[in-house]
């Protein structure tokens, strides 16, 4: 000890000769020189540290004469610089830019680059690296798997839809407003190329999102493109890859057994299900089976030889010969390589992107991009940066799937087949009656059977795209931290489609066929609708133009700091289409055929008369909108940020009075970056910044509007020649716009060594004035319901981000990211007119208006078994056992008497990443997770079964004798059939399933070639890389293993799985 | 700091311009009902204006029978119900025919409340007022035929108190609808009407466009159904003065599947519904067979109304409009119910006159021997005999079954479905149909009673 303290004493001598003499020195970017203002310099080992100034200067009282200085700076690497003083020349230290950090940390918000440290909001950043872990033709599909506070909601829209932060809003629009740079995408988003991307940011509360006004309340995902950067050499960038996506496995699909179908239909043929049919006039079509059954009674066939011939059917399966002879597998090719430069004055970035996809049916698409960037320092105050975004896509039509060959336009029969047993295609059972077909034209008509393996050649579908987007913008620098932007973006997309059903076609040939009249002299065909092809064209156009000028203040006085911009903005986004059709089209010639629309013609079926439709469209559209925004940020010493934005909108929303157009949004926000404080001496939590936020934002809805207002047809009667018009809104002059507060409380921070990094935030929300959907008495004229602003929900949740480095080693390191977000709404207030339980039954989920529960709750019948004498599913009327379904689906049970289960939303959800790397061998493995949420299955509808097919596997379980009733919950076959059975049925609490599941999003796998170990390699990285996404569920809590996300769909097929393979090279 | 200036100037420049860079419309179909344009464009909307009538009393009624096979085939018990005259249950929930009654009664408010803001001038007049008249004919029409199905006959004993249809008069769909009495039903009916005569042009510019005739039509109807017989031979007569035309059933293909065309002479105002319900599609409504007996040999409508299933039943296949029943204006019923209006005034020959004039047009060319009668009642048994036979499948009969029985007529219906039978005797309460059962609980309008 004592040594010790003579060592410390022997030390402390020399330094005591330098106390008087402050280190000067400057901090600065490595690569621009520029300097880096408010960077940390610190003395090691002792309490003494300091900022820098504005010009990146520092001063620091130093006590050894060979200190060893720490110099930090977000977004930088950290140096530790060892001093001999005195200073022999001008300290110049030069920070390196921490490329992952740097993107980790800076926003932004589409307006304006937000440094963290001033930043009020809550943003959540995906980097570069992050997205391209996953490989794809869109930016967006990305997102699901990695963005924090964002989901994909499949539980209430098949398509699904982003939200971020739960919902906002009820009935208005539930999209969150996509920006890219600086402006709304207006085009497909299918346009923008993944690899242009650099980073993208969700804009989730009030403060981050409110300076977008009417259209942030559902959240903003802002996408940055790439840009060149000055000073930089010639970078070349090249990346391509392969994903070959496996085949659908259609066993999922609920299909009944043919023997299952093939029984029902006979019952039903004895029964006389079938009489009015058979003796229609109609001729609509009956399956194979039902014909058999006819032509065993009317004596064409002998008994055995139907009967044989159904034994055969019994065992057919049509999802084999979709298996077989349709589905294949997906192959999608992407290829993109971009060039980057810049000197002093001048920075640019060229990009090009290929495309190129084939689906498991072998629809086709391809995409063309080309990006130019270019920003040119022309004065010394002033910037000016051009743009150029070209986008050109190609879609074809592919094979038909399961469910597209279709009979009736309805269902097709289990016992379909494609192919006999040499391949040789067979024609399926389509709209008309085969006897009657094969009988009536004495072979004066156009075939009419219907291959679903040719017909897909014959009837094909295609679209170009092309998406033209040029923006120009004006940076001049003003003095005193003033500047000055002007921007101005123009696109256009036009979109050509084209839909060919051609002479060979079935859908051509039946109507050609239906519209022929037999000159019952000559029994001659005379036509009124041409023999050839029908050919559709359309094309839609879309033009926006969005200008915008916006002053910029940037300035540092003494302790206080100043960022502040205020702007103005136009936009207008105009969309015209047209359709055109052409009867009799022959593309050999390109001639086409003349047909009378305005004459009924007689139908060869029954001989009624009918109108052959035009198909003449023609359209346009137009938005637009003026903004006045504006948003400042005070920061006194660095430590303490105030932040307020305020904007107000108008647009041109039919038939809103000039002063209702105007709608004031702003926020406040509030900052403290605690970990600088003198009295913070947490060292194991260096940062720690505390955020809140609280704001106002609307949600419009162009749609709706507050007079009765009325749509024109497009085309005149073709009886009286005049114009006809429907009304598209009824008249609802208390429509106003919907509001939504936000409360943020967000905690960033870093542990030491950055050993875990993070966010964690809470939220509150509260929307008034929503729109909402009322039941009206229909006695009114106006249809079931009307949407009114009769609704008030609130929801309240939190996000926790987290990365954190478990295991660093230089040969081997082991990350994790966590995404996990817990978002609830409820409703405050809503308008019920009726509280049937019915009302709040249904299939699909609906807006339950329960004060109190989730926007959209699943609740259900209760259920109290199958009846034991004949299996009918009973429910609760008075609390007894009961099945008087008009009673169970009328006022008898009200909503009291229904089982609530919860949200049908996912209460908790995120994502789980972990990346390993050993040497130059990186591994990530991402699952995603939805939790605290339910879905209602899907059962035997017999109703439905007998009108339409439409089939159930259930059907195999149904209650068949006394006893069942022990062993299954599905009701027996009742004829005929009741749909209130099959609806209460549907709605019974025995079919609805928690929907909480994880699931194994990807795996990737890379390789890095560097020049360290591979020398002589003539690039300077290359990556080489695996991915495996959508590899199904590891966990679901129903326990039929059915995949929630794809139960609302028509047929619940789970994605099929994809393996990528590519290649990313620079130089 | 100039520039700056300069740079505010242009926005404060720029801003005030906003307002008519916010006027254009967002979609170029939408407009505002404002011109008689518009408003006429509405009423031209005949998917809506003329083609959503109510079917459920033709299927309550005794023209047609299904076989036991067919009504288990059915798909919803509502339609099942509807064939047993079930006391409730009648309408599945949310989209039936009472709903799809009304929209053209807002069309009408709608017009009506539109009007008086357009200035009518001596150059417009004549449109103005053609549209003013089709607004009350339309309105007029929906709430006859919603009567004739949900309300119980016009009785001037009871009328005051029975239960009538919603008067729906307003754009105000906030308004709670209520059950006016069925007098005040047919009063606003007949006001309406007899307003709309003289606004409307005298004869048909088009079938799917109401005229003066067809007005004057709709009143002998309403008259007709409320039994002031008088008034139905007026306006019956004051019809027929605009529009006299018969259609010759000898000019007919026989052969056809369905013989008769759209819009024929003999249309005033053409009505039916496109979604008519499954029980009344021909493949399985069956002529009753004592109503197809009663066709002779020579009458034309034997073969050109009916077509033979195979199995010894028919088919009805002659219906004025696209679809049955055909619910529209013609000039036969205006025929009968002048017939009929003058039997019961004891004017026999006037009455006779007018059958005869309308048999000899569907009897095969030279058999058509003139009908007779000793005496008013044995004339206006037979005017209602071929008022059966000529307005089958015409949304006619429920009515006429009720207004008869109320004349002390008798009529009990009978259905027997798997065995069991089914009677609605006279003066059952349910001869008015329950209304929906979600409409009651959504506007808590008291039910018919059962």
């Amino acid at each position: 000890m004592n040594r010790i303290l003579l060592l410390l004493s022997f030390l402390c001598l020399p330094s005591l000769a330098w106390a008087q003499q402050p280190v000067r020195g400057r901090v600065v970017d490595a690569a621009d020189k520029r300097p880096l203002p408010g960077a940390s310099v610190a003395v090691k080992n002792t309490k003494t540290g300091t900022l820098t100034d504005a010009e990146g200067y520092f001063e620091l009282p130093v006590l050894s004469p060979n200190p060893v200085l720490l110099v930090s700076f977000l977004g930088y690497t950290p140096q530790e610089i060892s001093l001999q003083l005195p200073l022999t020349a001008p300290l110049v230290i030069s920070l390196r830019q921490n490329e992952t950090r740097l993107r980790e940390v800076e926003v932004s918000t589409g307006y304006q680059q937000l440094p963290p440290e001033r930043a009020t909001g809550s943003f959540a950043r995906v980097s570069e690296e992050r997205l391209n872990e996953q490989v794809s033709t869109g930016v967006l599909s990305r997102l699901e798997a990695v963005a924090n506070g964002l989901t994909v909601d499949r539980g209430t829209d098949a398509r699904g839809r982003l939200t971020v932060r739960g919902l906002s809003t009820i009935q208005g629009p539930r999209d969150p407003l996509i920006v890219v740079d600086n402006f709304p995408y207006e085009g497909d988003l299918n346009n923008l190329n993944p690899n242009d991307v650099e980073s993208v940011t969700v804009l989730k509360d009030a403060a981050a999102a409110s300076i977008w006004g009417a259209r942030a309340g559902n959240g903003v995902i802002v996408i940055t493109t790439k840009k060149g950067r000055f000073n930089q050499p010639l970078r070349v960038a090249f990346n391509t890859n392969t994903t070959i996506t496996g085949k659908p496995d259609l066993s999922h699909i609920p299909q009944m057994t043919s023997a299952d179908f093939i029984d029902m239909e006979r019952m039903l043929y004895e029964r006389g299900f079938y009489n009015s049919q058979i003796s229609s006039t109609n001729r609509t079509a009956l399956t194979p089976v039902v014909e058999l059954l006819v032509q065993r009674a009317d004596g064409t066939r002998s008994e055995q030889e139907v009967e044989a011939e159904l034994q055969a059917l019994r065992g057919l399966d049509v999802r084999d010969d979709f298996d077989r002879y349709l589905y294949g597998t997906g192959v999608n090719q992407q290829y993109s390589l971009s060039l980057s430069g810049g000197s002093a004055s001048n920075s640019w970035l060229l990009s090009s992107g290929y495309d190129r996809n084939r689906d498991h049916l072998d629809a086709g698409y391809s995409r063309l991009n080309l990006r130019f960037q270019n920003t040119l320092r022309l004065l010394k105050r002033l910037e000016i940066t051009t743009g150029m975004y070209y986008t050109q896509s190609h879609s074809s039509s592919g094979k038909p799937g399961y469910g597209e060959v279709t009979m009736l336009n309805g269902n097709l029969y289990p016992y379909a087949r494609f192919a006999d047993g040499a391949g040789n295609p067979l024609p399926v059972v389509k709209d008309y009656r085969q006897p009657w077909r094969e009988a009536v034209g004495n072979g004066r008509l156009l075939d009419w059977d219907y291959y679903p393996l040719e017909d897909y050649r014959h009837s094909r579908g295609s679209s170009d795209l092309q998406d033209v987007l040029a923006n120009a913008g004006l940076h001049y620098t003003l003095p005193g931290g003033l500047s000055a932007d002007l921007r101005y973006q123009y696109e256009r997309q036009q979109t050509d489609s084209e839909q060919l059903a051609d002479a060979q076609s079935f859908a051509a040939r039946s109507l050609v066929n239906l519209y022929t009249r037999l000159d019952p002299a000559t029994g001659n065909p005379v036509y009124a609708v041409p023999v050839g092809g029908i050919l559709d064209l359309g094309h839609s156009t879309l033009e926006a133009h969005s200008a915008r000028g916006q002053l910029n203040l940037d300035r540092a006085f003494g302790q206080h700091a100043v960022t502040a911009i205020a702007g103005a903005e136009l936009r207008s986004t105009a969309a015209t289409g047209s359709g055109t059709r052409y009867y009799g089209y022959d593309a050999g010639n390109l001639t086409f055929g003349q047909v009378d629309h305005n004459t009924p013609h007689q139908l060869l079926t029954n001989g009624r008369t009918a109108l052959i439709v035009p198909g003449n469209t023609l359209q346009s559209t137009l938005s637009r909108f003026v903004s006045l925004y504006g948003n400042a940020a005070y920061t006194f010493r660095e430590r303490y940020t105030l932040s307020a934005s305020a904007r107000r909108d108008a647009s041109n929303l039919f038939g809103v009075l000039a002063n209702d157009r105007w709608k004031p949004l702003w926020s406040t926000g509030l900052a403290w970056n605690l970990s600088e404080e003198k009295f913070y001496r947490v060292d194991l939590l260096p940062l720690l910044r505390l955020r809140t936020s609280y704001g106002f934002s609307g949600n419009v809805d162009q749609r709706r509007t507050a007079v009765t207002t009325l749509s024109y047809r497009p085309n005149v009667s073709p009886f009286t020649g005049s114009p006809m018009a429907i009304f598209s809104n009824y008249a609802n002059p208390e429509l106003r716009w919907e509001t939504s507060r936000m409360f943020n409380l967000g905690l960033d921070f870093s542990f030491r060594g950055e050993r875990v990094t993070g966010s964690l935030a809470y939220y509150r929300k509260k929307g008034t004035d929503l729109f909402g959907r009322e039941l009206v008495d229909y006695t009114s004229g106006i249809g079931n319901s009307i949407t009114k602003n009769v609704a008030g929900m609130a929801g309240s949740g939190v996000d926790l981000e987290l990365d954190t480095r478990n295991i660093e080693t230089p040969r081997f390191t082991w990350r994790t990211h966590l995404n996990l977000s817990h978002s609830r709404d409820k409703i405050l207030e809503y308008y019920l007119s009726d509280l049937r339980g019915s009302s709040f039954v249904s299939s699909s989920p609906l807006v339950s208006g329960i004060v109190g529960k989730p926007v959209f709750s699943v609740l259900s019948y209760r259920w109290a078994g199958l009846d034991p004498a004949t299996g009918d599913p009973q429910g609760y009327l008075d609390g007894a056992p009961g099945k008087d379904y008009a009673a169970l689906l009328g006022t008898d049970v009200q909503l009291e008497d229904l089982r609530f289960h919860g949200s049908a939303i996912p209460t908790f959800f995120g994502s789980l990443g972990n990346t390993v790397t050993l040497g130059h061998l990186s591994l990530t493995a991402r699952l995603t997770y939805k939790l605290g949420y339910y879905f209602r299955r899907s059962s035997v509808n017999y109703n439905l079964l007998y009108r339409n097919g439409t089939m159930h596997a259930d059907f195999a379980d149904r209650w068949q004798q006394p006893g069942d009733e022990a062993l299954t919950d599905v009701p027996s076959m009742n004829y005929p059939a009741v749909a209130n059975r099959d609806t209460f049925y549907a709605g019974a609490e025995v079919l609805v399933e928690r929907a909480d599941h994880v699931r194994l999003q990807y795996v990737t796998a890379s390789y890095d070639f560097t020049k360290d170990t591979f020398r002589g390699l003539p690039f300077q990285s290359l990556q080489a890389y695996l991915n495996a996404s959508n590899l199904g569920l590891l966990w679901a809590a129903n326990k039929r293993g059915l995949d929630p996300d794809v139960q609302l769909n028509r047929f619940p097929l789970p994605v099929a799985r994809s393996y990528a393979i590519g290649l990313r090279a620079s130089f | 700091m100039k520039r700056l200036y300069l740079l505010l100037s242009f926005l404060l420049l720029v801003l005030p311009g906003c307002d008519s860079f916010l006027d254009d419309k967002p979609d170029q179909k939408l407009a505002v009902p404002a011109t008689l344009a518009d408003l006429q464009a509405l009423l031209n909307e005949h998917d809506r204006m003329n083609h959503e009538v109510p079917n459920v009393g033709e299927i309550s009624a005794d023209n047609f029978y299904l076989t036991d096979a067919d009504w288990a085939a059915l798909p919803n018990e509502q339609e099942r119900n509807q064939y047993v005259w079930a006391p409730e249950n009648l309408f599945p929930p949310q989209d039936n025919e009472w709903r799809r009654n009304f929209p053209p009664v807002y069309v009408a408010a709608t017009v009506l409340e539109t009007l008086p803001a357009i200035p009518r001038t001596p150059a417009n007049a004549q449109v103005w007022d053609e549209v003013k008249g089709q607004a009350l004919y339309y309105r007029a029409h929906q709430l006859l035929q919603a009567a004739f199905v949900w309300a119980l006959a016009y009785d001037t004993e009871t009328a005051s108190t029975d239960l009538g249809i919603p008067l729906r008069l307003t754009t105000n769909f906030n308004e709670r609808s209520t059950r006016p009495s069925v007098q005040d039903t047919y009063d606003r009916i007949l006001l309406d009407l007899e307003e709309a005569v003289p606004l409307l042009p005298p004869t048909r510019l088009h079938a799917l466009r109401p005229s003066r005739a067809a007005a004057h039509a709709l009143l002998a109807r309403t008259c007709l159904a409320m039994r002031k017989y008088a008034e139905a031979g007026q306006h019956a007569d004051a019809g027929l003065q605009l529009q006299p035309a018969l259609l010759d059933y000898n000019t007919l293909d026989t052969a056809a599947n369905y013989p008769f065309q759209r819009f024929n002479p003999e249309v005033i105002t053409e009505h039916f519904s496109w979604g008519v319900s499954l029980t009344l599609r021909e493949n399985i409504a069956r002529v009753t067979p004592a109503l197809y007996a009663s066709y002779e040999k020579n009458d034309l409508r034997r073969s050109v109304f009916f077509r033979p299933n195979g199995d010894g039943s028919y088919a009805f296949q002659g219906s004025y409009g696209n679809d049955s029943p055909f619910g529209g204006l013609a000039t036969d019923e205006l025929y009968l119910t002048r017939a009929e209006a003058t039997a019961r005034a004891g004017r026999v020959q006037e009455a006779l006159q007018d059958l005869n004039t309308l048999l000899a047009t569907r009897w095969r060319r030279g058999t058509f021997v003139p009908f007779t009668a000793q005496n008013a009642q044995e004339a206006l048994a037979l005017i209602l005999q071929e008022r059966r036979k000529q307005l089958l499948q015409r949304n006619l009969r429920w009515m006429d079954i009720k207004r008869l029985n109320k004349e002390g007529a008798g009529i009990t219906l009978q259905r027997t479905v798997q065995g069991r039978t089914y009677t609605l005797p006279p003066h059952d309460k349910r001869f008015a149909l329950p209304l929906p059962e979600d409409v009651i609980a959504l506007s808590g309008m008291p039910q018919n009673p059962r």
